[in-house]
């Protein structure tokens, strides 16, 4: 398959199940929320070091928010509930808490499990604190030195699925990178989906464990690096000198694939040889996103590209 | 089996009429025959709903009253879901003790209206009576949960010793959140006097003329955001006219009562 002379490769991106949240954050002005929504999303790529990963999902007008203010919904994804529900913590308290005119809302209101974040930020109030329950959800008022933040008592938490991605094989840096904004761009906004990497884009993608060092959890995707060409047994065709990747973390398996669709297509231009994706032979995550299922003309496989195969893996 | 229930106010009443039966969650249950059976109480005698109403309809948990409804007392009294709606006005006692579902007022109602209402939501078009969403006579608690929205004015003693729950009314009358535990109160207009009074917790907002007890001190003017969620909540659920300035405005918070706990707030909006 090709889409505009960029060659899909038959294979599949592999992703996990994960846990996420949807923070919503409000402040008097989009710059503010975004103030906000950057800091809660800092050191934020990949759960193998940043314990959590979070990007900003969407900028929110004033009609889409609870308080009718410029806001901005930021999704933070887990292994674990657990680990979300510190996470939540850590972040909301240091950096929505902290900033100007924030405020900070759940964007999953219907999601049964809930973390309770907000109860737990109360106590910050040292007994000031007051709650308020307006249209049946609970809310905490904290004083602080401007004047009060308004939190959310509890965050919805739902089934998500991480690390989808496909990786963009170009003859030169210029064009990878050129492709990748492309890819970006196209997905950027789309609900329910981010990119926690830099700018959407992961230059270091990785592989399980190292050769070397055994203590690594991760080490360099040899493989795809193009400078190790004639010491390591290669994926990349003749002619491709840089690769950039897409990692994709998503609410639920058809946002993934609806973005992956917008995004390998924009990535398709001059420059790029091919577009292939990371998997582990399928067999540790239960996703998997099939390029050319995606990739079809009609958009049929989009349902189709998270199916279960071979390797045991369960549909998304 | 219809999915409305409508009772007809055959003709006008020459006195009151005790109407507690009419409640949504209960005509589920009931077919037309047995809703029109229900007792009803006029003055001292017994008599049955279907001497007075019109019925139409049953096993539908929408109900529509209509006619001149003006003295039909505790209508919605203890309802727990569903959806009453009166085209009229209404007498005493309305949604008294509610725990669950949506009454809708699209004229005025008497005195005690949603007292001690537990749950759900009261709108009324038009303008209430003394003691809407207080606590019953002896009661130490008022509502404890719920949302009152009136739309026009309201006597004294608005939410008296209210421990949550939401009220909010074009004006209030004296009196206004007495001895009020937690909740909120908000006046879209002016208030009599001594709002709060005996308050311990709970959150008056004012936006019009408000007198502020002596036992409330001034803490600061600012921009509190739950006032903002609040009006913004109010207009998108019940399509309640409040002005941008309002909602967003800047208010003078005052901390009492000191004569109680003192955590509770009277909020009055600054216009500028």
């Amino acid at each position: 398959m090709e889409v505009r002379g960029v060659a899909i490769v038959d294979t599949f991106a592999e992703a996990f199940t994960m846990r996420a949240a949807r923070v919503v954050i409000t402040a008097k002005n989009a710059r503010w929320a975004r103030e906000a929504a950057i800091k809660l999303t800092g050191f934020a790529t990949s759960v193998i070091a940043c314990k959590v990963e979070a990007a900003i999902e969407q900028e929110l007008g004033p009609e889409l928010t609870p308080d009718g203010r410029p806001g901005v919904s930021a999704l933070l994804f887990t292994m674990g509930a657990d680990d979300l529900a510190k996470r939540l913590v850590e972040r909301i308290g240091q950096t929505v808490l902290t900033c100007p005119t924030a405020n900070c809302f759940d964007g999953l209101p219907a999601a049964p499990t809930r973390l309770p974040a907000g109860r737990a930020l109360r106590v910050f109030g040292d007994k000031f604190q007051i709650s308020k329950v307006v249209g049946g959800d609970r809310y905490w008022r904290i004083p602080v030195m401007e004047g009060e933040c308004l939190l959310a008592e509890s965050f919805g938490l739902q089934k998500a699925v991480g690390g989808g991605n496909f990786l963009i094989l170009a003859e030169d840096a210029d064009s990878a990178l050129v492709a990748a904004e492309a890819a970006v761009e196209a997905i950027a906004g789309t609900p329910g989906v981010i990119l926690p990497f830099p700018g959407g884009i992961v230059r270091s993608g990785s592989k399980v464990g190292a050769r070397s060092y055994k203590s690594m959890i991760a080490s360099t995707n040899d493989a795809y690096c193009p400078t190790l060409r004639p010491l390591t047994a290669s994926e990349l065709p003749d002619g491709v000198n840089s690769v950039l990747e897409i990692v994709l973390d998503g609410l639920d398996a058809a946002s993934i694939s609806a973005a992956m669709r917008a995004g390998i297509s924009a990535a398709c231009r001059p420059g790029v040889r091919a577009i292939t994706a990371g998997n582990y032979g399928g067999k540790l995550g239960p996703h998997h996103f099939h390029l050319r299922a995606i990739m079809a003309p009609d958009g049929a496989g989009l349902t189709a590209a998270a199916r279960p195969d071979a390797a045991g893996g369960t549909a998304a | 089996m219809s999915d409305t229930v409508t009772l007809e106010l055959r003709t006008p009443l020459d006195g009151p009429l005790d109407a507690s039966e009419i409640a949504a969650d209960r005509f589920a249950a009931l077919d037309e025959r047995e809703i029109a059976a229900l007792r009803v109480w006029h003055g001292a005698r017994a008599a049955q709903l279907g001497e007075f109403f019109a019925v139409t309809g049953g096993r539908a948990a929408r109900v529509v009253v209509t006619g001149s409804t003006r003295h039909v007392d505790h209508l919605g009294e203890r309802m727990a879901g569903g959806d009453l709606i009166i085209e009229g006005d209404a007498g005493r006692g309305l949604a008294a003790r509610m725990s669950g579902g949506a009454v809708e007022v699209h004229g005025s109602v008497g005195d005690d209206a949603g007292a001690a209402l537990a749950g759900g939501s009261l709108r009324v078009h038009g303008s209430a009576g003394d003691r809407l969403g207080a606590a019953a006579a002896g009661a130490s608690k008022g509502m404890t949960g719920g949302e009152i929205v009136v739309t026009g004015a309201a006597g004294a003693e608005v939410a008296a010793r209210a421990r949550r729950g939401l009220v909010v009314c074009g004006s209030a009358g004296e009196r206004a959140a007495r001895s009020i535990i937690a909740g909120s109160v908000i006046v879209l207009g002016d208030m009599a006097g001594a709002p709060g009074v005996g308050g311990k917790r709970g959150t008056v907002v004012a936006v019009g003329v408000v007198e502020v007890p002596a036992t409330y001190n001034y803490a600061c003017t600012y921009r509190p955001p739950h006032v903002r969620l609040t009006m913004t909540y109010l207009r998108r659920r019940y399509g309640v006219a409040i002005d941008d300035r309002v909602a967003g405005g800047l208010y003078r918070r005052y901390c009492g009562d000191a004569d109680d706990v003192g955590k509770g707030e009277i909020l009055q909006w600054v216009a500028e």
